[in-house]
């Protein structure tokens, strides 16, 4: 089974939100220096997803990602984990992309990569959590698509996939080839380890220009863009503190319960 | 008249001699072989290097008995004792082959027996003889009615301590009667003399005891074979297998660990017997179950199920089951099921995960066992081929991987490079060349109480006119936690990392605040190409105060204990220099712990514990420290490193003993004690 994850790299999630800058003029986030992007969250549930899938079912994991040359990094970090191939995809048109151009440049690269039975995305970036990539890629590639996974099963050529809801989850059954997006109810990821840390260390991770992939600078052009950010700026958070007591750590308890019915 | 020179029933005495011997040396030889084939099992290791300098080191253990001597202490003098019984018993060991074996075997009776030699040599086992009765009936108190903490009521120790003792009765009892029964009045060699003249007034015939000293001597060579057979087959296989392992004992710096081998290429570290090296086996032999490490582990005394002593005794007794079938090549699927896995069965993941790396094991054992690397291999193998360790270990690691730090977590409160700020720090970029660069460590950089000690040290070493650099934010982890948690590749990758950023900068001397990164850089990152002079600070500091290039007055009122970090003391021998600095400071005399310099006691973070979760226990490593800190009745409690003083701000809070104890770096101390510019 052939299965392309598609990866994003992010601001690491444990920066201090005060260390973040807004450029109000380009309307940018500029994370503090010195602190390297990481695979987003739920992209990294989408790597254990193919490689749980490659446990059982053998076959070859492709990751591709767009992004800077860091992206090289968090594509090794899939190849770490049991993915077999990267690509990143860097390009000045590739620059701060809405999600249509991002699906658009990963929709590129995945025909340029055929012949796959999977693709599979994270539910939602954790940096803008737009989570709309997966589906218009989906759009772009005439694919059925099952958001949310968090259980993927294969029979018969078939993919049999638990997605999660509010008050619990579903069972949807597609047929191959699908895209699917991953949530986290999936499980935490493993951690590389042993030798898929060298081998990752060594691998190549080919650079893919606009050209690469045939991506048409037309439907990059910013200005067609279907997104316009009108505002940006970092919430201001409040935290109030108040010591909950009682006579007894029962009552304290119990006072706590309380409480937190009245925030419910 | 030798009694081998008698013929019994018609059968030469010699025959039976020989007979004996020969199967008693055959029944030696075939389980000394076999012990040597399941070595074998083990993997490569070179440690037949420096010859010279092993001979040395292994003749100052064995015949001064430098071994024990090395581990009695006020509370623990039975070494003591074990250098009495080898020395005496060595004594005997001689007379057994110049009184049984030349005179007897070989029928040289004649020029050794009834010799002033003979009786002077007798009259000195006289003497070895009441020195090994004593020690072994101090002996027997000790471990059947005392029993201190690391010994256990063993039958294989009574059954030698009685085997010994038969040897020295039926030595006494033998020259008695021959004295008796060839009616020679001496008075050398005194118990036998004596003994001699008390069988005479008892009024025994020559007769009588001429037949006595016959059945004693026979009775005594049987025993002497007796022992020679058993010993392959109990623990006191540690009198063969302890002076071999003390000629192969790790030359160099301490605790260093061996690299994976490029070898090794699909399962990594130890999941089988046969996956550690001889040398690791050739341990498990050594092992006389003294239970120093036993009584020193941290572990085990905070009640966790950790004990290195039942680890090596179970990895020994699992060689001893499976080996035998190994080396038949029963290595078929099916045997193979009912195998033990090592890890589980022979030696748990709870007990794997309990050690800190300290070393008090290895620091106490007598015989040169090297219990952490074992521990390492196994870890090695849980985590880089199965996958499988503590959730609070994958944090760490996926930390290291991800963000280059183990602090999961810190980040969100302050980033690597915030200590330097309103610091006036050269911070590195691109093109810079120092010669001296100050390496923070995570925890100096990321953990507010720790930044402190990393600001006060960059002021200090400003004070003094030295020219440093930093890193900043681009400073990442040594790779020490990684490392003692089994990530080899994890750690090779941030070796590599490291040293090809110092030598970008062309950076010649390196200076730690962390003992941790001290003992990676300096004793481990050589093994991947980084050589570099690396300092701990506290040596530079004393090297300062001396110089005179670091005014400090004396005149401190504190009441001060300092707390030895297990990689700085122990693994790094840097006992004096922070004492000596603490010295010139305080008024008063530096309290000392019971538990100090090589003996001291583990915070409980070393070893990748700092953020692997403690196992439950009796206690908390942390806060029994702390007790002892306590009982030293000083005001603070200083140390040298962060994962200490981290450990001991948290074990003093957990004792609500805040207003009584302070928890400070040694850096504060100095800092403090500056003279005012």
């Amino acid at each position: 089974m052939n299965i392309i994850v598609c990866v994003k790299q992010v601001p690491d999630p444990e920066i201090p939100p005060a260390k973040f800058k807004i450029d109000t003029e380009t309307k940018k986030v500029i994370p503090p220096p010195g602190v390297p992007p990481v695979i987003s969250v739920y992209d990294e549930r989408a790597v254990e997803a193919a490689c749980r899938l490659k446990d059982k079912h053998k076959g070859k994991i492709t990751v591709i990602s767009i992004g800077s040359e860091k992206a090289i990094e968090v594509v090794r970090h899939a190849i770490s984990m049991g993915a077999d191939e990267g690509f990143v995809l860097q390009d000045e048109p590739f620059e701060n992309l809405d999600s249509f151009g991002t699906a658009y440049v990963l929709g590129k690269a995945i025909q340029k990569i055929g012949n796959y039975d999977l693709i599979l995305c994270g539910r939602q970036a954790a940096d803008w959590g737009a989570g709309q990539v997966g589906s218009i890629l989906a759009e772009i590639l005439g694919l059925p698509l099952v958001t949310f996974a968090f259980d993927i099963q294969l029979e018969d050529k078939r993919f049999k996939v638990k997605r999660i809801l509010k008050d619990g989850y579903e069972v949807v059954e597609v047929p191959m080839p699908a895209l699917m997006t991953v949530s986290s109810e999936i499980g935490l990821p493993r951690l590389p380890a042993g030798m898929g840390l060298m081998l990752a260390r060594r691998k190549q991770i080919p650079i893919w220009k606009a050209k690469d992939i045939g991506a048409d600078p037309t439907q990059l052009d910013k200005t067609k863009a279907h997104t316009e950010i009108t505002e940006i700026f970092i919430p201001k958070r409040e935290t109030h503190c108040e010591l909950i007591t009682g006579a007894t750590p029962a009552d304290a308890a119990a006072n706590l319960a309380l409480k937190l019915i009245k925030l419910i | 008249m030798s009694p081998v020179s008698i013929t019994y029933g018609g059968i030469s005495g010699y025959i039976i001699f020989w007979i004996l011997f020969a199967i008693a040396f055959s029944l030696f030889f075939r389980r000394a072989y076999l012990l040597f084939r399941l070595l074998r099992l083990g993997k490569k290791e070179n440690r037949f290097d420096h010859v010279g300098q092993r001979i040395k080191a292994m003749l100052v253990e064995l015949i001064p008995q430098w071994c024990t001597l090395k581990t009695v202490t006020r509370k623990d003098r039975a070494g003591i004792g074990h250098a009495l019984l080898f020395w005496c018993f060595s004594l005997f060991l001689i007379s057994y082959i110049i009184f049984i074996g030349l005179a007897g075997g070989l029928g040289l009776s004649s020029w050794i027996e009834r010799t002033p030699f003979e009786t002077a040599y007798f009259s000195i086992l006289d003497i070895a003889a009441v020195i090994v009765i004593l020690t072994l009936i101090v002996a027997a108190i000790r471990r059947y009615i005392i029993r201190p903490q690391r010994l256990e009521p063993s039958l294989e120790a009574g059954i030698i301590l009685i085997l010994v003792f038969s040897l020295m009765a039926l030595h006494v009892l033998g020259e008695g009667l021959d004295y008796a029964s060839r009616d020679v009045s001496a008075s050398w060699p005194p118990l036998g003399a004596t003994l001699a003249k008390f069988l005479k007034e008892s009024g025994f015939s020559a007769k009588a005891t001429e037949s006595g000293y016959l059945g004693v001597w026979w009775l005594h060579y049987l025993i002497i074979l007796g022992f020679m057979v058993y010993i392959p087959r109990s623990k006191h296989l540690h009198i063969l297998a302890s002076s071999v392992n003390a000629f192969f004992k790790p030359l160099g710096p301490k605790g260093v660990l061996k690299p994976i081998s490029p070898e090794e290429t699909e399962t990594f570290g130890a999941s089988r017997i046969q996956d550690f090296t001889w040398k690791d086996l050739l341990d498990l032999y050594s092992c006389a179950v003294c239970g120093r490490c036993h009584a020193n582990c941290p572990a085990q005394l905070t009640g966790k199920s950790l004990s290195p002593r039942e680890v090596i005794r179970n990895l020994k007794e699992h060689l001893l089951e499976i080996g035998p079938e190994l080396i038949g090549g029963k290595q078929d699927s099916s045997s193979e099921i009912k195998m033990k896995t090592m890890i589980g069965e022979v030696v748990t993941e709870e007990e794997i995960w309990a050690c800190t790396t300290c070393g008090a094991c290895q620091e106490l054992c007598p015989v040169n066992i090297e219990h952490i690397r074992k521990i390492i291999e196994l870890r090695r193998n849980l985590v880089l081929s199965q996958s499988r360790m503590p959730e609070s270990a994958q944090l760490m690691l996926r930390n290291m991987q991800m963000r280059g730090h183990p602090w999961a977590g810190a980040q969100s409160l302050r980033l690597r490079g915030d200590w330097t700020a309103g610091l006036e720090l050269k911070v590195l970029s691109e093109g810079d060349r120092v010669g001296t660069l100050l390496w923070i460590g995570c925890t100096g950089a990321l953990i507010e109480r720790n930044v402190k000690v990393s600001q006060a040290m960059t002021r200090l070493l400003k004070r003094a006119g030295i020219d440093f650099g930093v890193l900043g934010d681009a400073e990442t982890c040594c790779g020490d936690p990684a490392r003692r948690a089994g990530n080899e590749f994890q750690f090779q990758i941030m070796a590599e990392q490291n040293i090809e950023i110092f030598k970008s900068y062309e950076i010649k001397e390196i200076i730690t605040t962390c003992p941790h990164c001290y003992h990676t850089i300096k004793n481990e990152y050589p093994a991947f190409g980084g050589e570099f002079k690396v300092v701990h600070y506290t040596q530079l500091i004393a090297n300062l105060i001396k110089d005179k290039k670091l005014g400090i007055s004396k005149g401190l009122n504190s009441k001060l204990t300092y707390h030895d970090p297990c990689y700085l003391g122990r693994y790094n021998g840097i006992f004096k220099e922070p004492r000596w600095i603490l010295q010139s400071i305080i008024n008063k005399d530096l309290e000392e712990m019971e538990r100090s310099k090589s003996e001291s006691f583990c915070c409980g973070g070393g070893g990748g514990l700092m953020w692997i979760e403690e196992q439950p226990g009796t206690t908390k490593i942390n806060q029994m420290r702390v007790e002892d800190a306590i009982k030293t009745g000083a005001d603070t409690v200083v140390t040298a490193c962060p994962y200490c003083l981290q450990m001991f701000e948290d074990g003093i809070e957990h004792k609500g003993m805040k207003d009584f104890l302070r928890a400070r770096d040694l850096v504060e101390i100095v800092e403090e004690a500056m003279v005012k510019e």
